[in-house]
């Protein structure tokens, strides 16, 4: 049985004037799956992140969505067919509260025009009414229902992760691309973040391509993973496979092996 | 009593202009010095529709708004897309070279003499509803999604794409919207001088639009209105101090700046709920 593929990364190549960021990197997501991403700083993580959702385009190679190649559009395109992202370094909208910042994902969906707005027809408030319930109920699955009419930058860090997600979760997307969901959070948020993402994971039957170098997160989630160290694929497998990996071990694990 | 009709009538349509800079320069961050040309460009062409061709008024104004509108695609195309700060830059170079052109072609513009002879159209009662047409458009726009993809481009453009908002679209119907704005005052105010020169346009005007904007408040149309009608007024009510007034002016602006850095009145808007909670309480007795 060939399962239905997502995102299929081929050969994709980047380079910043004469350096290699992504060195020919191949992969591939499959439906209703999570894989992820991991590697020492610096290994070309989020560069590839950025490849996927079209914030830069690759300087060679093709990324595949559903059969269509997507590599080169602009990043609103490709959020308009499935993928959504979040960020390592949070990027939240200064002065929107939650739920307005929830709200701007169902803006390109708006069916009325600029003019429209003057005369407030009634089909202008049907769709904020619409988009905001929406919206509401993302935020409430992220576990911010509380905070929904909050200024979203002045929450904790732990719940701006959240934000963003329920952002991401608000393009409605078939993929979900999480940079880092982990950095800058402490250990007990961590585990609530793990939970959180294995729980939009079954209930939405999201495929999910995740980067973290923190082991315990990609451990708990992944399926199937990816291992980079400047800029180069050096290993994939399962998480298995990949805790036993020698040139794992040596690229990345390497000093705890050196203390035992 | 005319004296008062007539500097409330001007400041009335010059807020018109002010409202366009606030949905541009406020609320979308994005600095515009070329924003007077426009002006210019709606008082000219409309003037000269009327005077040289004889257009009944509200086709002179719907050309002057339609060439403008097409200019702006085309400056939205070559600038809208660059870092704001060569935004600035390209929009000052614009706003310049229609002075140029405005001031070069003597036959059709009169040149730097200026252009005269229009006709008294503009009526005070025509100027505030224009006036209060406008503001009921930008509270609108800004109650919509276009205010919410503004505030998220002006904080973090890359987000808001990712977001699915298509920023270059986004940014093209806010500087269309401020350009017919700013056009659209301008044929007002010149039915109203009856006389245009193209110094009137320059970059100074486009730069005390964007004064004033930050003096109310960037988030806050209510401040702008008001920004608008004290700034615009204040050169006005200062005359008796002559020379002075210009020290008085810079003094007022440069006390709020740093009183008030988010401008008078911040994020606050004039909102009827206070009005209706006053009352609520009375009818509550009397169903009592």
């Amino acid at each position: 049985m060939v399962k239905p593929v997502a995102i299929e990364i081929k050969n994709i190549t980047k380079m910043f004037g004469g350096l290699c960021a992504v060195n020919d990197f191949s992969g591939c997501l499959f439906e209703n799956h999570i894989i992820g991403i991991i590697g020492p700083n610096g290994a070309g993580k989020t560069t590839i992140l950025n490849l996927v959702s079209g914030i830069y385009p690759p300087t060679s190679g093709e990324v595949l969505y559903q059969g269509k190649n997507i590599s080169g559009l602009e990043p609103d395109k490709i959020n308009h067919l499935g993928i959504a992202r979040t960020f390592q370094n949070i990027r939240l909208f200064q002065d929107l509260t939650v739920l307005e910042t929830v709200m701007t994902a169902y803006s390109w969906r708006a069916s009325y025009n600029v003019l429209e707005t003057l005369l407030s027809l009634p089909r202008v408030a049907r769709f904020e009414k619409e988009s905001r319930e929406k919206s509401m109920r993302w935020i409430e699955k992220v576990g911010l229902a509380e905070q929904a009419n909050v200024i979203a930058q002045s929450l904790p860090y732990g719940m701006q992760r959240r934000v963003e997600i329920a952002r991401a979760l608000a393009s409605e997307p078939r993929v979900l691309l999480l940079d880092e969901p982990g950095a800058g959070l402490n250990q007990s948020e961590i585990c609530d973040l793990v939970d959180l993402v294995q729980m939009i994971y079954e209930e939405l039957s999201l495929s999910i391509m995740l980067i973290d170098h923190r082991m315990d997160v990609i451990m708990r989630l992944c399926q199937w993973i990816y291992v980079q160290d400047f800029g180069k694929s050096i290993a994939q497998g399962t998480p298995e496979q990949i805790q036993k990996d020698p040139i794992v071990i040596k690229a990345y694990l390497g000093e705890e092996v050196s203390c035992a | 009593m005319a004296f008062y009709l007539t500097v409330s009538l001007a400041i009335a349509v010059n807020s018109i202009a002010v409202l366009g800079t606030f949905m541009l320069t406020g609320m979308n961050g994005l600095f515009s010095l070329g924003q007077a040309a426009f002006m210019g460009l709606g008082a000219y062409i409309s003037a000269i529709c009327v005077v040289k061709y004889g257009f009944p008024l509200p086709l002179a104004i719907l050309t002057s708004i339609g060439i403008t509108i097409v200019l702006a695609i085309l400056v939205g195309f070559a600038t809208l897309k660059i870092r704001q700060d060569f935004f600035a830059l390209a929009t000052f170079g614009f706003g310049q070279a229609v002075i140029g052109v405005l001031t070069e072609s003597i036959n059709v513009t009169g040149g730097a003499m200026g252009f005269s002879n229009i006709p008294e159209y503009t009526t005070p009662l025509f100027a505030f509803i224009s006036l209060a047409v406008a503001i009921a458009f930008v509270w609108g726009f800004r109650r919509s999604h276009f205010g919410r993809d503004s505030l998220a481009i002006r904080s973090n453009e890359l987000a808001a794409k990712v977001a699915g908002i298509n920023v270059f679209k986004h940014k093209m119907i806010v500087f269309l919207i401020s350009a017919v704005f700013s056009a659209y005052a301008g044929a007002l105010l010149a039915f109203h001088t009856q006389y245009v020169e193209p110094a009137m346009y320059g970059w100074m005007a486009s730069v005390t639009w964007i004064i004033i904007v930050f003096f109310g408040g960037r988030d806050s149309l209510t401040g702008t209105v008001i920004g608008a009608l004290v700034l615009l007024a204040l050169p006005e009510a200062l005359r008796f101090t002559a020379a002075w007034r210009i020290l008085l002016y810079c003094v007022t602006i440069l006390l709020i700046i740093n009183i008030r850095p988010r401008g008078l009145f911040g994020t606050w808007e004039l909102s009827i709920n206070p009005l209706l909670r006053l009352f609520k309480p009375k009818k509550q007795q009397e169903a009592k």
